[in-house]
């Protein structure tokens, strides 16, 4: 279709508040970014930054505290990732077999989705409190232990609080997602599945997971990338503590930021994570096309 | 009488999945009746699950409606969230009808620009957000929250009604051409009316973020009247010795209630807009 100049004109007005927002807010900050991961920017050189080149990078990879970050959350995101996946096809799985209350169990299971993270965090971090509810269960109604356990006083503990948060919060989508691909699937590949003598785990292994394949791997790229932002949770219920153990790596890409003024630290850090990012997607693309 | 091993089988899911219910819904549970307890109590030992029922009471309710400032943050975040949504709305509906419709310079590169931005987390951007929002000066004012979040926004927006779009049938627009409509008319009167599913399941999505927004609003807002509802949550650490934990949760559980109203009636949108961008993918 030819365009003429009244069309041009109305197209360019129905594009340009999206453009102008969009270059902004979103294109602006992020050559801003770019710009500065490459100077010595910090609230020392507010008015006068020198070019370093690659400096920042270098600092960023030689910090241990940012390696520390950089495992936890790689941790959180092989520990969580799979662990919503696996329990949400699970509910999905359930939910479709029922012939009633489907819609109830759905927005049931759904509500720790649109809980915000903030409540989210703050109910995990009173009952995971050294006073709270589940060490008293533990000690004082089933006695497994006698010693108040001290959840978010380690690495460890606080990253498994924030862990069982994600996975928590995360179960509801999953299921969601999953249950519309267990639509798309033919009835009829599950009836010759029977006629050939398969079994559930069976009919499970070659008909359900080929015939959602697709969904798998939008719901795996999604997560990683979740995966990776989580920031509310750690820093409401640990914030980082003890020492910076519990960091994760846009928590301390903040503190670097707004506690020590190092913009061009924080600067190079975004990068590495969006890069991180990047490959992690790529490569998720080419295993699930690999598999076909 | 035989039972059939049907029958067995859906019992036992049942149970299964009301049991998996009940885990999932403990945590907001024990918020709720946390919310009710008389706030010196949350010291006592043991710590009990229900309060007991001569101790329930609203007294958190009524700590915190009386306060101007919880109320003041419950209409900043409800004018946040709303102004986000419809602003959004529009700005995201115009760009996916072009980009699905029409080529332009620069067409391409927008809509991969629009999806690497969708990789990239947005905290990541806080630093030199945070050095624009100075710049403008948008510091402890909404205004330095909602065109973020426009921005935050547009490229899942975009990116999920872009595909509402190209479901409506082309010769649809080229009817209304041939009727002496223009790109406009299209626009409004063909385009918009068939979209608004795509449209409404992405804004139950763009309120929900908006709502419950933490890590920039924390850092743009720093006045206690101009805080947004998650801000007043969090607020009430390191403030007092002692976390009043009946306030914290009674003001949670008010802040539920809007996104649940707006969730409730609006799921058959949600599930939709979701499932869309799945299945396809």
């Amino acid at each position: 279709m030819k365009l003429n100049r009244e069309s041009k004109i109305q197209i360019g007005v129905l594009l340009l508040p999206g453009l102008l927002v969009f270059g902004i807010f979103t294109f602006y900050p992020i050559v801003r970014l770019f710009w500065m991961s490459f100077f010595k920017w910090d609230f020392g050189s507010f008015l006068n930054q020198d070019f370093i080149g690659l400096e920042n990078y270098r600092t960023v990879l030689s910090d241990r505290n940012f390696m520390t970050a950089f495992a936890n959350t790689l941790v959180y995101t092989i520990i969580t990732v799979p662990a919503q996946m696996i329990l949400g096809l699970l509910v999905a799985i359930l939910v479709n077999a029922v012939s009633r209350f489907k819609i109830g169990f759905r927005v049931a299971y759904y509500l720790p989705v649109i809980t915000s993270w903030v409540i989210a965090s703050l109910i995990f971090r009173y009952v995971f409190n050294t006073e709270g509810l589940l060490n008293y269960f533990l000690t004082n109604v089933i006695h497994v232990t006698s010693q108040n356990i001290h959840w978010l006083d380690s690495r460890w503990g606080g990253m498994a609080v924030a862990m069982l948060l994600g996975i928590w919060k995360g179960i509801g989508w999953n299921m969601v997602v999953f249950l519309a691909a267990l639509q798309t699937v033919p009835l009829e590949l599950y009836e010759s599945a029977s006629l050939d003598g398969a079994g559930g785990w069976q009919k499970f292994v070659h008909v359900t997971l080929p015939g959602i394949k697709g969904t798998v791997l939008f719901a795996l790229v999604m997560l990683t990338i979740g995966g990776f932002n989580v920031y509310t949770s750690t820093k409401l219920i640990t914030d980082g503590k003890p020492g910076h153990d519990t960091e994760v790596v846009l928590t301390w890409m903040y503190y670097k930021a707004f506690s020590n003024g190092k913009f061009g630290y924080s600067a190079a850090l975004s990068f590495i994570i969006a890069f991180v990012l990047a490959i992690l997607a790529v490569v998720q693309f080419k295993l699930m096309q690999n598999k076909e | 009488m035989r039972i059939s091993r049907q029958k067995v089988m859906q019992l036992l899911i049942y149970v299964l999945l009301i049991a998996g219910i009940a885990v999932v819904v403990l945590p907001m549970i024990y918020m709720i009746s946390t919310s009710l307890k008389p706030n010196g109590a949350l010291y006592e030992y043991p710590p009990r699950f229900f309060p007991k029922l001569k101790e329930i009471t609203g007294e958190n309710y009524r700590y915190i409606l009386s306060q101007k400032k919880f109320i003041g943050n419950f209409v900043n975040s409800l004018l946040v969230s709303t102004i986000t949504v419809f602003a959004s709305a529009i700005v995201s509906s115009a760009l996916a009808f072009c980009i699905a419709r029409f080529r332009f310079p620069g067409r391409n590169f927008l809509f991969v620009f629009i999806i690497l931005t969708m990789i990239i987390p947005g905290t990541t951007m806080i630093v030199p957000q945070y050095e624009l929002a100075v710049k403008l000066h948008t510091i402890n004012s909404i205004w330095g929250l909602i065109p973020f979040y426009v921005a935050w926004v547009i490229p899942y927006s975009t990116f999920m009604i872009k595909g509402f779009v190209e479901n409506v049938p082309r010769e649809l627009d080229e009817a209304t051409y041939m009727d002496g409509g223009n790109v406009f008319t299209v626009y409004f009167h063909v385009a918009l009316p068939l979209i608004q599913p795509g449209i409404a399941s992405v804004s139950i999505f763009n309120f929900l973020t908006a709502w419950e927004e933490f890590p920039w609003a924390n850092t743009v807002i720093n006045d206690d009247l101009k805080r947004t509802l998650p801000i007043a949550i969090s607020g009430f650490f390191g403030q007092h010795q002692f976390t009043q934990w009946g306030y914290v949760f009674a003001l949670s559980v008010l802040s539920l209630i809007p996104i649940l109203v707006v969730f409730i009636s609006c799921q058959r949108f949600f599930i939709q807009g979701l499932t869309a961008g799945s299945v396809k993918g």
